[in-house]
């Protein structure tokens, strides 16, 4: 039998027995949905937001602006990508999308889903947001993920001023009124450094610092790496004395295996956590360490979206997720992954090593979660070079700790000002690539 | 550094600061269906209504108590230290998101990110034991303009009797199906009443009846039963009203028991179940919040629908008694329980959108028995 006389022999069957209802009302069938305006042919719904017009606002979003942002002499500062959604309501929304290495490839598909938000009402995001995401098509991935991050941040931040609250009101906030708990990265060299960091701490209200490891790891690794690695977390709880909570990041630098092996040695030291000891892609192999040591594990950051980190919530993997607000989607996913992480008694201590739009929409977040335990933003004791300049943008403080907290945003939005004029100073000077390192014989290591 | 007027300070907005709680527990004439409508004011802002299936007297003290000195907008502070029952604070959830919706002037599903729908698929809940009943009160929820319906599983003698109890709910179904007309839908609710293996043998002959799904098919005492029913057929299984916890639905989830979650409106409140729909939103499926309350929870259930992605259908409770349906319409200044074409319209206005009529509190005030 050729396959066109199969076809028609199958289509016999389906007339002669399997086919319900009236032969005069059969459906066209339908070969290809490949065609890029499937539904529009039919004229049968609204497209896009107009079916929900007259259940929103009057406010229409009426340009999409991207921003490159380079701090110059910031040296651990990726170049920032901002977005501004301006409106016929004379109110901006601001959002951040900085994906490191990759500004160009954000700023790209931030053009791309210019189409699905001009025209359209702010306000119904979680809409805007599943048009986003599932209308792509191809699901997940950085780069889509930190574009819709951008966007969702920049309509949460457009609802609320419309509504004239602070974001964190529309979300059940605040936990704390005075603000967000927090930690800064433990910038010392030896045991002197720590020591006089653990005086700073106690004089700032301190409460927690983030160490690295020394080196980078091969698969399997020597007596003396692992020892040089020990001994670095040994100091780090040496300097910085008991009573501070320490979180030490892998960064992925070790495999499964030579992270169990260095975890199992520094457990007596009671770390808040250990973060990424493994790569993200792989569940099991996080499991795997996770099951052979007792010291809370953390991971998330690389992460879009809640189906990003379901595995790992489902199989009870980890005891903290690390989700990025300018990655796995916003405020809007940040909140989604929250709950997962919720049920099943996992905290929240969203990573956060960009720009300062994302970190702020993060404290907004941070204050309306029930499993939040503490805030990532990569600075320091001391205020660096981007302090100073994120100071000179909003005029107050961000992401300044007082007693411990970052004070929270009171404005509605987001809770802050920023105008293109103040952007300018700060020109886009391309994408930065990630570091790139390599073992002794030249073979590519993990960083 | 002091910044005034640049991060949070303590002043609370007395537009927002809630006052006082009362609660009126209601209950319908006829069905006897009862439930609790809670008011929450303001010093100087508007009041918020809610509703739950019922407040004790203990739980009302410790609501009130937690209100104080706090703003309608921040629940999530005021859930954590609190341990009142789960109802108690699903009503005082809805009553402080319909203040915070006048408060901005906007519908509840505005303020937590919809609408991402612009009407709601209705489930009339069919009352009634024998099947003359039961096709009774379908023609009318029909005419009404209902297109999917609940109707229970017949009531059986023994254990273990498949082939009557198929056959029983076989021809049940059949002449619902008659009595309801053409684009018509079902949900077949076993109340948690039949045996692992009774609601699986079931599931399976009504496999080709393409029943929206089979509700509560047996009792969820634990995971290993629920599991075979979803198992061993593709008839979709819902489960969910009797869960207490959320970490119920995960686990159903992890399972692959459930097609549809079931969570109950009165018992989990919009925001919970907003939780409990997120968590299902990475197996992609859906809630279809279970419903036996009044009409002010079915407008909360409306705003919940319109501001989730993965919502399916609102079950909406359909009395068979004209006065209980008088009522219902009586409760709320505006209808919110009428369905066209199969669906409900989203309440119009800010807050939960329903102007509550207060002296019917009174006139259907349930007294003790």
């Amino acid at each position: 039998m050729n396959r066109r006389h199969f076809l028609t022999g199958a289509t016999g069957a389906l007339a002669a027995g399997q086919m319900a209802g009236a032969p005069g009302r059969r459906p066209a069938l339908s070969f290809c949905d490949c065609a890029l305006d499937p539904q529009s042919a039919a004229q049968r719904v609204p497209v896009g937001a107009q079916a929900l017009e007259g259940f929103g606002s009057k406010v229409r979003i009426t340009n999409l602006k991207t921003f490159g942002v380079t701090i110059p002499g910031a040296a651990a500062d990726r170049p920032y990508t901002f977005v501004k959604l301006e409106t016929n309501a004379g109110l901006s929304g601001w959002g951040e999308g900085t994906l490191e290495g990759k500004a160009n490839a954000v700023m790209g598909c931030l053009e791309d889903f210019r189409e699905f938000l001009i025209g359209a009402d702010p306000m119904p995001v979680e809409h805007h947001w599943q048009s986003m995401y599932v209308h792509s098509f191809y699901r997940g991935g950085p780069v889509m993920g930190s574009a819709i991050s951008a966007l969702d941040q920049a309509l949460w931040d457009l609802r609320g001023k419309i509504l004239g609250v602070p974001v964190y009101k529309l979300l059940g906030g605040p936990n704390d009124p005075d603000g967000v708990r927090g930690y800064y990265a433990a910038n010392a060299r030896t045991l002197d450094d720590l020591r006089r960091l653990r005086e700073t701490a106690s004089a700032q209200g301190i409460t927690a610092f983030k160490g690295g490891l020394p080196n980078y790891y091969e698969w399997i690794e020597t007596h003396e790496k692992i020892t040089e690695a020990v001994r670095h977390i040994e100091t780090l709880r040496e300097g910085l004395g008991p009573d501070l909570d320490i979180a030490v990041d892998f960064h992925a630098k070790t495999s499964p295996s030579v992270a169990s092996v260095i975890i199992k040695e520094i457990e007596p030291l009671h770390l808040l956590w250990v973060e990424e000891p493994c790569p993200p892609e792989n569940v099991k192999a996080m499991a795997r360490i996770a099951r052979r040591v007792a010291t809370p594990i953390a991971t998330g950051e690389r992460l879009v979206a809640s189906y990003g980190v379901r595995e790992l919530v489902e199989q009870g993997v980890v005891d903290i997720l690390q989700t990025d607000m300018n990655h796995v989607g916003g405020i809007t996913a940040l909140w989604k992954v929250a709950a997962l992480a919720n049920v099943s008694g996992i905290s929240m201590a969203p990573h956060a090593c960009e720009g300062p739009i994302g970190m702020l929409a993060s404290l907004h977040l941070d204050s309306a979660i029930p499993n939040f335990l503490i805030q990532e933003c990569c600075g320091q004791a001391a205020p660096q070079v981007r302090d100073k300049v994120w100071e000179e943008w909003f005029g107050f403080p961000a992401m300044r700790m007082v007693n411990g907290k970052y004070p929270l945003p009171e404005k509605p939005g987001l809770g802050f000002e920023l105008t293109e004029e103040a952007l300018k100073k700060y020109p886009f000077n391309g994408s930065r690539p990630m570091a790139r390192v390599f073992h002794k014989d030249g073979s590519v290591a993990e960083w | 550094m002091l910044m005034i007027g640049v991060f949070v300070s303590a002043q609370l907005n007395p537009q927002l600061e809630m006052s006082t709680l009362d609660v009126f527990p209601v209950r319908e004439p006829v069905s006897k269906r009862a439930y609790t409508v809670l008011r929450l004011r303001t010093r100087s802002g508007p009041a918020g209504y809610g509703e739950c299936s019922g407040v004790s007297p203990a739980d009302l003290a410790a609501l009130r108590a937690a209100i104080q000195g706090k703003e309608a907008s921040s629940f999530e502070s005021i859930r954590r230290g609190l341990t009142v029952s789960a109802p108690a604070l699903a009503g005082l959830n809805m009553a402080m998101l319909d203040i915070v919706g006048k408060f901005t002037g906007v519908p509840v599903y505005q303020v937590l990110g919809g609408p991402t729908r612009n009407q709601a698929r209705a489930l009339a809940q069919i009352e009634g034991e024998t099947d003359d009943a039961i096709m009774a009160a379908v023609g009318q929820a029909r005419a009404a303009g209902h297109r999917a319906f609940l109707i229970p599983v017949p009531a059986t003698h023994s254990r273990n009797h498949s082939a009557t109890l198929v056959n029983a709910t076989r021809q049940r179904l059949d002449r619902a199906r008659s009595a309801g007309g053409e684009g018509c839908d079902f949900v077949l609710d076993a109340r948690g009443k039949l045996t692992p293996g009774d609601a699986s043998a079931l599931a399976a002959a009504l496999e080709r009846f393409h029943l929206l799904w089979f509700d509560e098919p047996c009792p969820l005492s634990n995971l290993s039963a629920a599991s075979k029913v979803a198992g061993e057929n593709v008839t979709p299984v819902g489960f969910g009203r009797f869960a207490a916890e959320a970490g119920v639905f995960q686990d159903l989830l992890r399972g692959d028991a459930v097609d549809v979650l079931r969570p109950d409106l009165c018992r989990h409140g919009i925001t919970q179940i907003r939780r409990i729909a997120a968590v299902a939103e990475p197996y992609y499926l859906a809630v279809a919040p279970f419903h036996d309350g009044g009409p002010i929870a079915t407008a909360a259930a409306l705003h919940l629908a319109a501001s989730l992605p993965n919502f399916f259908i609102q079950q909406v409770p359909y009395p068979a008694a004209e006065e209980d349906r008088r009522m219902r319409s009586r409760l709320t200044g505006k209808p919110v329980e009428d369905v066209r074409d199969g669906f409900l319209q989203l309440p119009v206005g800010p807050g939960l959108g329903v102007g509550v009529n207060e002296p019917a509190f009174t006139e259907y005030q349930e007294r003790a028995a």
